[in-house]
């Protein structure tokens, strides 16, 4: 038999029902099914308000909130970004706190007074105790303060012209003494949280007890997903919550969905276009507030001698080159301010000392005028430092390059060694993206921490990124010593607007507090400062 | 014997039902199906600087986020004014020219390698297949994120990076061809002619082993162009503001759950067109050099 033969004798007992037909049968309907069940599974998100299976009444519940970074530790001594602080707070508490009008109020301290130019006297509450019943103690005040300062690169330790010396006079009181006069230090010490003197390590806290509304369930600070429970024990006003289920979530457009969804309850620090898109739903709410954060592009003041950027009428000169209307509308959506100081407006202290303003042919006369040509600029900033930040960044690459100014753009990523860049260690760069955030409701915080630079600071590189101008320093270092408000408001005056002259900054802006959550949740008062009070939360339904 | 010059009527129809002709007419479908999903867009991407496309990186903000046919955006701008189309484009130039060099030089690499290896055998063979599988064993991804991460993004490192990575595939197909090539007549010819080893192994095997070699590496483009789009989406590719399909749609993916839906979907499409194309295209060229070789044989 040829090989003809043998196809077509093979074809012919293929007549009727062949194997392959049956098996072509079986595929599709495993594949529609298999695809049916896929799509059900992958449903677009759907509203559902009892996911988390509220309470009826004011209080009780639970509520879910998603962090758009990951909280990897429940205290403050380096990771102290906005939302984070609402976490923390609920867990543990500092002496004070920074009040919704910006002003300091008194937690667990009972009093918080300045009894002489350099000396503040503290007396603890009498019922201030852990969630464990142990009481707080001045031991443990002693030791935070000396461990927020013992930690490297720490935020808030950089926020205190110096590092206050402790003295304790009773179990309850003792005194902080300051080798100049610290008139700020009740806002300042808001942000020095406390924990049991034996728990304190000199990094972050990842669980352990405080002395707050919450205490922690379960706690994993490599997912950052984190339970709280209602302390009922607490020592003052009960949460009326039952529990907090805190997780993040990098992706903007999940955070979305999770609270679209009803996965989550809250989602804070979002994006104008998300802010935009959420205002539709009906069963989500926006809250807005106007914000202490300060975004700015900062130049590098530790670039040698003789490069374009030490002058001081090159960095306005670039400054005229931002678009900042623009970008504000097409890719702000309108939610950020551009900056009229060099802190925000929001704080107690601003003093306005200009406006950016966007004039390309002045920004190209005056690098003619200083002999600059052909500048090239590195920008780093770190991967979502602030939102669209990659939008803006490369809007201002546009900006730059019409007059005559080449950027290359280095998006450092998240959780990556921004800190190594920002000291100069990693490699070059000329300007940075960055975001100030501000706990106190005070300038001279900001200011403190930006611009009070020493050269025995920037040995270690402790400045900001090296920034340091003795005349500001002196001007700052008065103001803080300062007891009468007014004067004190002229130092810092005198300070911003000299800071203003040397124009450390291409473009900054503040961008107004957005939070999302959904209806159930009845009372939320988001602060200037982007946090809010989780014990005084309600939900219902 | 039949004759086989002149089948019935019945015959005839019976043959286009067989098994030989079916994978025939497959064949064919696939080189023709992915020559044109491959070709809408190969072609345009070719042509992008030809083509009367606004600069892909510089935008006008007050066109942000137009959505497809818009007047002067035929599909839409970015949130930064861009025109996508021209970004898609100049973007597919990367992706492709890093995906075209990166086949290019695993190729290369693959078929030396596997050629040696195959012909010389012992230590040679011994060398080339263990590094084979060591390399093999190494998760791609990852170790493409590693080098990246050590000697940074551009376009030279992404390509040779990409390269390495891929020739275990030719490399592999290569050897075992040439395992069987080299016990043929004509190479025992060769050596009574006194001809050089290597000389065999360029002039006589790699010849007849390289239709069903370059359809392989053909294949690996497919992959390319998918790995570097990976690496550009997690933000390892080429740096801003330089557009890549992976960076486009990372870019807009925040931005697809607010309605901006064709930040991600076309680039997505564009790349899957690539990939299906390619796949195809290889797929039904590889069909179609076993059935020759078959006939030859």
């Amino acid at each position: 038999m040829s090989d003809i033969e043998k196809l077509v004798d093979t074809a012919e007992s293929g007549t009727g029902v062949s194997r392959r037909a049956i098996l072509q049968f079986f595929g599709i309907v495993g594949a529609s099914a298999a695809l049916g069940s896929t799509v059900t599974a992958c449903a677009g998100p759907q509203s559902s308000g009892a996911a988390n299976g509220g309470g009826s009444s004011g209080t009780g519940g639970k509520l879910s909130i998603v962090l758009n970074r990951n909280l990897v530790s429940l205290d403050n001594k380096l990771n102290q970004y906005d939302a984070a602080v609402t976490v923390q707070r609920a867990v543990r508490q500092a002496l004070t706190r920074i009040g919704p009008d910006l002003k300091p109020e008194l937690v667990l301290a009972e009093k918080f007074e300045l009894t002489s130019p350099t000396v503040w006297t503290v007396k603890l509450r009498s019922d201030v105790h852990y969630s464990d019943k142990s009481p707080v103690t001045v031991e443990d005040v002693e030791t935070a303060l000396k461990l927020y300062f013992q930690v490297k690169a720490g935020y808030v330790a950089s926020q205190f012209p110096e590092q206050p010396t402790f003295a304790k006079v009773d179990d309850k009181t003792f005194t902080l003494t300051t080798k100049k006069p610290v008139v700020t230090l009740d806002s300042l010490m808001s942000n020095i949280l406390i924990t049991p003197a034996k728990a304190n390590k000199a990094e972050e806290l990842r669980e352990g007890i405080g002395s707050g509304p919450f205490k922690v369930a379960s706690a994993d600070s490599g997912t950052g997903t984190y339970r709280l429970v209602r302390n009922d024990d607490h020592w003052g006003e009960k949460a009326l919550l039952d529990e907090v289920n805190v997780s993040y979530q990098e992706e903007e457009g999940a955070r979305v969905i999770a609270i679209t969804s009803g996965q989550a309850d809250v989602i804070d620090t979002i994006t104008p276009e998300s802010a935009t898109a959420l205002k539709k739903k009906n069963d989500i709410e926006l809250v807005q507030e106007p914000g202490t954060r300060l975004i700015h592009l900062f130049y590098n003041f530790r670039k040698p001698a003789g490069h374009p950027l030490t002058n001081p009428k090159v960095r306005e000169a670039l400054s005229h080159a931002v678009d900042h209307d623009s970008l504000i509308s097409s890719l702000m959506n309108g939610l950020v301010k551009s900056a009229e100081g060099v802190v925000p407006k929001t704080l107690a202290g601003f003093a306005k000392t200009g406006e950016y303003t966007f004039d390309p042919a002045k920004a190209k006369s005056m690098l003619a005028a200083e002999s600059v040509s052909n500048l090239k600029l590195t920008f780093i900033w770190e991967e979502s430092e602030f939102a669209g930040a990659a939008r803006v960044m490369e809007a201002l690459v546009d900006m730059l390059g019409d007059v005559g100014v080449k950027a290359t753009l280095k998006e450092i990523p998240k959780g990556g060694d921004i800190n190594t860049w920002r000291r100069g260690e990693a490699g070059d760069w000329d300007v940075l993206g960055n975001g100030y955030g501000n706990q106190t409701g005070l300038a001279i915080t900001n200011l403190q921490g930006q611009y009070a630079g020493t050269a025995a600071k920037e040995k270690t590189r402790d400045t900001y990124h090296g920034f340091v101008f003795p005349e500001v320093t002196n001007l700052l270092d008065q103001a803080s010593a300062e007891p009468d408000a007014a004067k004190r408001d002229t130092l810092l005056k005198q300070a911003q607007e000299k800071i203003w002259a040397l124009w450390p900054a291409m473009w900054a802006w503040t961008p107004d507090n957005v939070l999302a959550k959904r209806k159930r949740v009845a009372t939320l008062e988001l602060s200037p400062t982007n946090s809010y009070d989780l014990s005084k939360v309600k939900v219902s339904g | 014997m039949t004759d086989v010059a002149a089948p019935s009527g019945i015959a005839r129809r019976l043959l286009r039902r067989s098994a030989a002709a079916r994978k025939a007419r497959y064949s064919t479908i696939k080189i023709w199906v992915g020559a044109i999903c491959a070709g809408i867009v190969i072609i345009p991407v070719a042509l992008a600087r030809v083509l009367p496309l606004p600069d892909p990186v510089h935008g006008v903000l007050k066109e942000t986020s137009l959505p497809p046919f818009s007047p002067g955006h035929l599909l839409g701008t970015d949130p930064n004014g861009r025109d996508l189309l021209s970004r898609i484009l100049h973007g597919g130039q990367t992706s492709l020219l890093i995906g075209v060099l990166a086949i290019a030089l695993s190729g290369v690499i693959g078929i030396a390698a596997g050629a040696a290896a195959g012909y010389f055998g012992g230590w040679v063979d011994t060398i080339v297949s263990r590094l084979l599988e060591a390399q093999m064993s190494l998760p791609l991804l990852l170790m493409l994120l590693l080098v990246v991460a050590l000697f940074g993004p551009s376009v030279p490192v992404i390509t040779l990076v990409i390269a390495v990575a891929q020739w275990p595939e030719p490399a592999r197909l290569t050897r075992a061809l040439v395992l069987v090539e080299r016990e043929k007549p004509y190479v025992a010819a060769a050596q009574v002619l006194g001809l050089g080893r290597l000389k065999i192994i360029v002039r006589h095997i790699v010849p007849n082993i390289l239709s069903q070699t370059l359809v392989v590496v053909f294949l690996l483009l497919a992959q390319a162009v998918l790995l570097e789009s990976a690496l550009s989406f997690l933000g390892a590719g080429v740096q801003r503001p330089y557009p890549t399909w992976g960076g486009i749609i990372s870019d807009g993916r925040e931005l697809f759950v607010t309605g901006a839906w064709w930040l991600v979907t076309i680039p997505g499409i564009a790349i899957a067109l690539l990939v299906l194309g390619v796949n195809l295209l290889g797929d039904g060229l590889r069909d179609r050099v076993r059935r020759a070789k078959a006939v030859t044989g």
